[in-house]
Parts: structure tokens; sequence; C-alpha cells
């Protein structure tokens, strides 16, 4: 379980990103964010896993606490947390296979992930997560040589490869075109199901949210303005967390029909 | 389930024989070129021992700051190296319009200026030096015109690749004109290539003061000329202090350099 | 005014004054430097006409090189004596220089690590190889060995400087996916850094070795080992065909290694640079040659 309690964060230079923001995730539950850029979406994903320290407040993640923990111990919180970025954060120059490695670095002794003598365990473990997202045939190509949505499923397998139980995902699909996108957000969902893993994911596209979230959070101005089933949710709800009203503009597609 | 389906796993491409014989080549020589010169890892706890330290230490700075025994052969270099830029960086600008497919007038004219480029860049530039002197005479008037080689080389190398990546788009549109060939350069290449022009320059300004330093060494004056004679008297304190200010008067430089780099690109 | 085309010149904007009194202005100083320059240089028209008579008559008494000489006397076991020189000079700089990379630059190391560590590239890069092999040979003794070491230290400033830029120049998206996943500050240069930087700090190092070649046949000439101490030898003794052929054998030894050099430094920027949307061949020349040189700022 993940707790919010009473978490601020201000950055340097007096801008605040998250105000007093209070939340519990339970295990397994598959949380959409949303919000307008500079919201506090990307900053609650990051405070979470203490990329971004918050200022005041306690984060909790199954009791351990993340404000304030020191730095081996804030690698063990982050070693159970994966997470996926809007630009992915491949390195484009060596292979697939060695950027999903990068997600076992936390549990492999240093003088073997440096020399790359990678254990078979962990190897085994990177090529499943391969597996999983359906792209082990690309194991030993480069990064760079991959479409958009292939590099996604890279990110997507380096944050399984470290076996975690709670899942981030920042803007996963703001990179990627309609079809591509949905096909990100599916295994998403699909990993959530099967694996039981907690997912966070911040999303711009309103449409897509409705079609995959569960659990809807709003965020404006770094306030938590909306939290609750994505039944409930009407187009009314997405104008009061934006605070306008809704475009095309935020809309994925708005006549495409989901692919399969 | 209906996730994805589940491919073969490929194999690790092994790396290939060429791999290995290009590494086993590299080792070998880089061991054998070890022995040749000498290789000695002693040297680098050794050095600290070396009874030339203590002669550096304290620097004479009324020595030093004196006009006639530095500041004025200082200044001579810097104009050896004002003299040196000039020239070098004029003759670069057609030769470097000579050697570009884009801007060139027939290939004979930019296979043979390549050449020669080639092989004036493949002498070192003390070589030059030397052989200057020798020519005609020691002094800063030799000096002047191995800098001015050394100046027409660099600038060459580095114009000419941004001749080499110009916008063709101007130049077309300034041929379709009809005009001839100097008026097109001037009005399609160079407005576009001016400010890279002018920024390597200064660079090359930078590049001739720090080599001033050596230039005395082979008798081409400037303030390599003390260096080398206090050297001699073993007086390692006077070159310590000289090497100082040198390199005070290249980041002032250089400084004043990036800043009008910084506006000009 | 009337709206729409004017038939009179009213309308139109004044030439801007600024630029061209501007440029007046530094056209003058710039002659006025020069002029000055000349002068303290003593270069009078009659000096500056006759040297390029005395270059010539040099350059003719070089014809025809005595190769036999040359060999005889051990030239060419010099000139790749310089080679080797180079060789082992540039693996010392390398070698010791990228690590220091990783501690100078902005993004990961923090003010009171870098600023110390540029200033040493600074200053290391001040000495010149000659001055550096003088203040070795007491230790050394005369011979390459001081050559090698003198290259090696020297190149430390500026292979340690290209290195610096092309670390700054990195995608810091993998750095963060590094510590996302819980891994050490060590894990992240080599796992996120390192493969980023690797293309081109080689071929930063090749390009160094070209330069490091023409400088250890420079340092012969004190006596540092290499082919230098054979054209001071025969220039003093006004040898030129001997000078003629050691020239000749270094020019073609250094464009030897230079075309080749270039030609696999082209082969790493390429295999790296095949990610798509990387511009033209003329923009990453531009930028290599740029990062080559350290005029990116």
């Amino acid at each position: 379980m993940i707790r919010f309690n009473d978490v601020s964060v201000t950055y340097r230079g007096g801008v605040r990103a998250l105000r007093n923001v209070d939340l519990r995730i339970d295990d397994g539950e598959f949380v959409v964010v949303v919000g307008l850029s500079g919201a506090g979406k990307s900053t609650l994903l990051r405070a979470l896993n203490g990329l971004v320290p918050a200022t005041s407040g306690s984060i909790t993640i199954h009791g351990t606490e993340v404000v304030g923990a020191q730095s081996a111990e804030l690698r063990a919180i982050r070693s159970r947390i994966g997470m996926i970025f809007q630009t992915f954060n491949l390195v484009n120059r060596t292979s697939v296979l060695n950027n999903v490695l990068m997600g076992r670095l936390a549990s492999v002794p240093a003088w073997r992930s440096t020399t790359g003598l990678w254990p078979a365990t962990d190897t085994e473990i990177a090529m499943q997560a391969l597996e999983r997202v359906g792209i082990v045939e690309k194991a030993y190509v480069r990064a760079a040589d991959l479409s958009g949505g292939q590099q996604q499923r890279v990110g997507i397998a380096r944050a399984l490869a470290q076996e975690p139980s709670v899942m981030l995902a920042d803007e996963p699909v703001a990179a990627l075109d309609p079809v591509t996108s949905r096909q990100i957000m599916g295994d998403l969902r699909r990993i959530n199901q099967e694996m039981g893993i907690t997912t966070m994911v911040n999303l711009h596209f309103l449409d897509l949210a409705r079609e995959f979230g569960r659990r809807l959070v709003g965020l404006r101005d770094g306030e938590v303005v909306f939290d609750g089933d994505i039944a409930d949710v009407t187009d009314e709800t997405f104008r009061h967390i934006y605070g306008r009203a809704i475009t095309d503009d935020d809309l994925l597609a708005v006549d495409d029909e989901p692919t399969e | 389930m209906n996730g994805p389906t589940i491919a073969a796993r490929p194999t690790r491409p092994r790396p290939g024989a060429r791999t290995w014989v290009v590494l086993g080549v590299l080792i070998t020589y880089t061991v054998f070129a070890g022995r040749q010169v000498g290789f000695d890892i002693s040297t680098f706890w050794n050095v600290w021992s070396n009874p030339l330290w203590e002669k550096f230490w304290p620097v004479p700075w009324d020595w030093v700051l004196d006009w006639h025994n530095v500041l004025d052969p200082l200044l001579e270099t810097f104009q050896i190296a004002v003299v040196a830029t000039l020239v070098g960086c004029g003759l670069a600008l057609p030769l470097a319009f000579a050697m570009s497919p884009l801007t060139s007038p027939n290939r004979t004219t930019m296979v043979v200026s390549r050449s020669v480029m080639n092989v004036v860049r493949a002498v070192p530039d003390l070589f030059w030096a030397k052989l200057l002197v020798t020519a005609v005479g020691i002094g800063a008037f030799a000096g002047s015109w191995a800098l001015s080689v050394f100046s027409l080389a660099v600038m060459v190398k580095l114009f000419s690749e941004t001749v080499d990546g110009a916008d063709p788009r101007p130049l077309e549109a300034a041929r379709a004109t009809g005009g001839r060939r100097l008026p097109v350069i001037r009005t399609g290449v160079l407005p576009t290539v001016l400010p890279e022009y002018v920024a390597y320059g200064l660079y090359v300004f930078e590049l001739n003061i720090r080599a001033s330093v050596v230039l005395g060494l082979v008798g081409a004056g400037g303030i390599g000329r003390v260096i080398e004679a206090q050297r001699q008297y073993f007086r390692f304190d006077r070159v310590l202090g000289i090497l100082l200010l040198v390199l005070v008067v290249v980041i002032v430089i250089e400084q004043v350099s990036v800043a009008v780099r910084k506006r000009l690109v | 005014m009337a709206a729409g085309p004017t038939t009179g010149t009213d309308g139109r904007p004044p030439a801007p004054t600024g630029t061209a009194s501007r440029r007046m202005a530094l056209g003058a100083l710039l002659v006025i430097l020069v002029g000055w320059s000349l002068t303290g240089l003593e270069i009078t028209i009659d000096r500056l006409l006759g040297a390029p008579g005395d270059a010539w008559d040099i350059f003719r008494r070089m014809f025809p090189p005595a190769f036999a000489e040359a060999a005889e006397r051990g030239v060419v076991g010099k000139v790749f004596e310089s080679v080797h020189i180079a060789w082992i000079g540039t693996l010392i700089g390398a070698l010791i220089s990228l690590p220091l990379a990783f501690l100078a630059a902005g993004n990961l190391a923090p003010a009171w690590v870098r600023v110390p560590v540029r200033q040493l590239f600074n200053v290391i890069r001040a000495v010149p190889e000659l001055i550096l092999a003088m203040i070795l040979i007491p230790v050394t003794g005369l011979g390459p060995w001081a050559g090698a070491l003198a290259i090696g230290v020297h190149s430390i400033g500026t292979l340690g400087k290209w290195a610096t830029e092309a670390i700054e120049g990195i995608d810091e998206g993998p750095l963060e996916a590094v510590a996302a996943t819980g891994g050490r500050w060590a894990s992240g240069m080599r796992w996120g850094v390192l493969p980023q930087i690797l293309p081109v700090v080689t071929s930063q190092w090749l390009f160094r070795f070209e330069i490091n070649v023409r400088a250890s046949a420079v340092l012969g000439m004190i006596g540092a080992g290499g082919v230098g101490s054979e054209l001071v030898s025969q220039l003093v003794f006004r040898n030129f065909p001997a000078v003629g052929a050691v020239l000749l054998m270094t020019i073609v030894v250094v464009l030897t290694i230079d075309t080749v050099s270039a030609a696999v430094r082209r082969r790493i920027i390429r295999g790296a640079g095949r990610a798509p949307g990387n511009g033209t061949d003329g923009d990453r020349n531009a930028a290599v040659l740029a990062d080559l040189t350290g005029l990116r700022h």
C-alpha cells in the first residue's frame, strides 16, 4: 500500500509543485493521474521514488518511509519501484538486452554490473521481461534501431526486470502515435492485471484515461481536486480538473476505434 | 490470455573473427611500442623526487614582470601572432574555397590544393620553424613566417569543413542569376560562412599565442627565446613565472574571443 | 501616406548607419594593430620580398633527397619511434583523462570537484610538451620515454576537456532511469553515460593521436626520442638532401596515419550516429569537428 500524507514539494526558486497531497493507493490498483502540464503529475510520481525529494509530509510504501531516506535506503526503495518515462530514457547506443539489464543494477554486485558479467539468473529475468512485452527477438539489436513503440516496450521491460511491486509511468505515450499509444497502455493494463503490480500512470489524453483507467486522480496547481472511480467521471469532472473547457487537443483521437 | 505470442529467443551474437584480430593487433602493437619507448611505470612515483622541482620555486616576480626581461618579448609574441593570424587566415580564405567541391572552379584545382595542404599539415610546426629559421635567419621574422604557415594549415582545415557543409541553396540561387564565379561565392556562400571564419580566426590567434612559447626553442623569436635562454641556465623559477604569465594572457584572450564568438555564431 | 505600393522613395527605410560605421572602426583598428605589429617586428619590404627566395633556395637544395644516406643513419627507425611515442603517449593521456572528465562534467560533479579538475586541464594545456619533456628528462634520462610521458601528460589537458564536453552533451534520461532503478552512482556512469560517449571519445583519442605523431616528431629536437633529432643534426651540417629525405619520410608516415585514422574515426562516428533524425553528413562532420577542436561553447 502507498500512502501520501500531507505531502508538499517546493522547488528551489519557490515553485510549489505539490500542496498538501493526501492519497492512499491499495496494492494492485491501476491509477491514472491527469491534469494540465505543470499541475504536478510528474512531481507526484517522482516524489514517490525520491527522484524529487518531498519538502514536507510523509510518503510510505509498504510501510517504508521515503521522505528523508538516505542513499542506501533510497536505492533499496527505488529497486522495488519500476519507472517508465515519456522519452523512454534508453541508452541508444547499446543493445536492448543491456538496457533491460539496467533494471537489475540494484540487485547485482557492482563488480559484475560494471564489467558486464551479469549473472545468468539476471539475464534470464531480463529475457523474461522482454518476452512479457513481446520483443525478445530484438534482444541483441541496438536500442536506437527500434521504433518508438518498441523502445517504450524496452522501457517497460527494464522496469519489469526490477521485479517491482509498484510501477510508475510518466506520460508513457506522449511521444507515440495513437495506435501505438493504445498498444502501450494495453500492455501496462495487462501487466497490472496479470502480475498484480500497483500502477500509476500520468496521462494528458482524457479519452485514454477513461479507456484504460480504473481510478482517476485529478491534479490542479499541485492539489488533488478529484479522486474517484473512472465510472463516475463526466466531462464536467475534466472541466473541473483542467479549470477550462475540454478541446480536441486533450483527446488522443476522437474518432479512432481502439485497435487490437 | 491474449498476450503477445512468444517468439524464439535470439542467440547472442558472437564477436566476429575480425574483432579479435583487430584487438590482438592493437594489444600486440601497444606492448611492442611500450617496449620500444622504454615504458617504465616507476617514473610515475620517481618523478616526485625530481631534483628540478626545487628550482621552480619561488617565482621571482620582480624579474618576470620586468619590461626588458619578459614583457617586451611577450609583446613581440603578440605581434607575431597578429601578423601570422592575419596572413594565415587571409590565405586560407581563397584556398578553402578552392578546396571545396561546392565552390572550387574545377576538379584539378580542388585536388591539387587539397594535396598541397595535406602535405603542409603533415610537417610538424616546429619543423617549419626550424627550416624557416635556417632560410631567413634567427628572429621574429622567421617566427612570423613559421606561425603563418601553421595558421594557414589549421585555418584551412577548420574552415574548409565549414564551406563543405554550407547550405548549397543560396549558392544555387546566386548561380541562377547568371553571375560570375567570384561574385556568386561572395553573395551566395560568404555571408553564411563568415561568422565561422571569424570565430576560427580568433581560435587560431589563441593557438598562435600558445605556440609562440616553444618557437623560441629553435630561435624564432618572441617569448620562447627568453624561455629557452633561462632553461639553459636552469632558471626554472623564471621559466615557471613566464609560463604562468603566458597562461594569464592566453586565458584573457580566450575569454575575449569566446565572448566575441558567442555574439557571432 | 497612401495605402498600397508607392512610386516614390518616401516609404523606403533608410539604410542602417550603425553597422557601416562600426565596420569602419573595426577595420581601422585592425589596420593599426597590423601596422604596429609589422613595425615592431622590423619587417621591412626588402626582407619580405627576399624571404620567399631564401626559402625556395633551401627547398631546391633538398632535391634530390638523400634517401640512401638517411636510411643508413636509421632515419626510418626514428620515424617509427616517433609513432610509438605518440601511441603510448596518447594511451597514457586517454586512460588518465577519461575518469577525470567525469569529475569535470557540469552535469555529473558538484562545483567543488568540477572547478579544480577543470583548472587542472587548463594548466596542463598551457604547458607545451617540449617544456614537460625538459622537466622530465632529469628523471627519465634522454630518450623516447621522456617524450611519451610528456605527450601523455599534455594530452590529459585536451583529451580531458574534449571528453568533458562530450559528457556534458549526453542525454540525461538514461541517468535518471538508472537512479530510478536504485542503481549506484558508478552504475549510472558505467551504463548511463559511458555507452553514450564512447564513440565520440574514441574518435577524440584517434584525433589526438594524429596530433601527437607530429608533436613527438618535434620532441626529438630536444632529445626526447624520435625523428626530430635527425632533422636538427642534418640542418646543423646544412646537409639539405638528407633534410629532404627526413622530411619526406616524416610526411609519408604522418599522412598515412592521418588517412587511416580519419577513416576509422568516420566509421566510429557513423556507426554511432545511425539513430534516426541525425541531420545531414555535413552537420555531423561540423559537429564532430567542433567537438574535436573544443570550439563548441
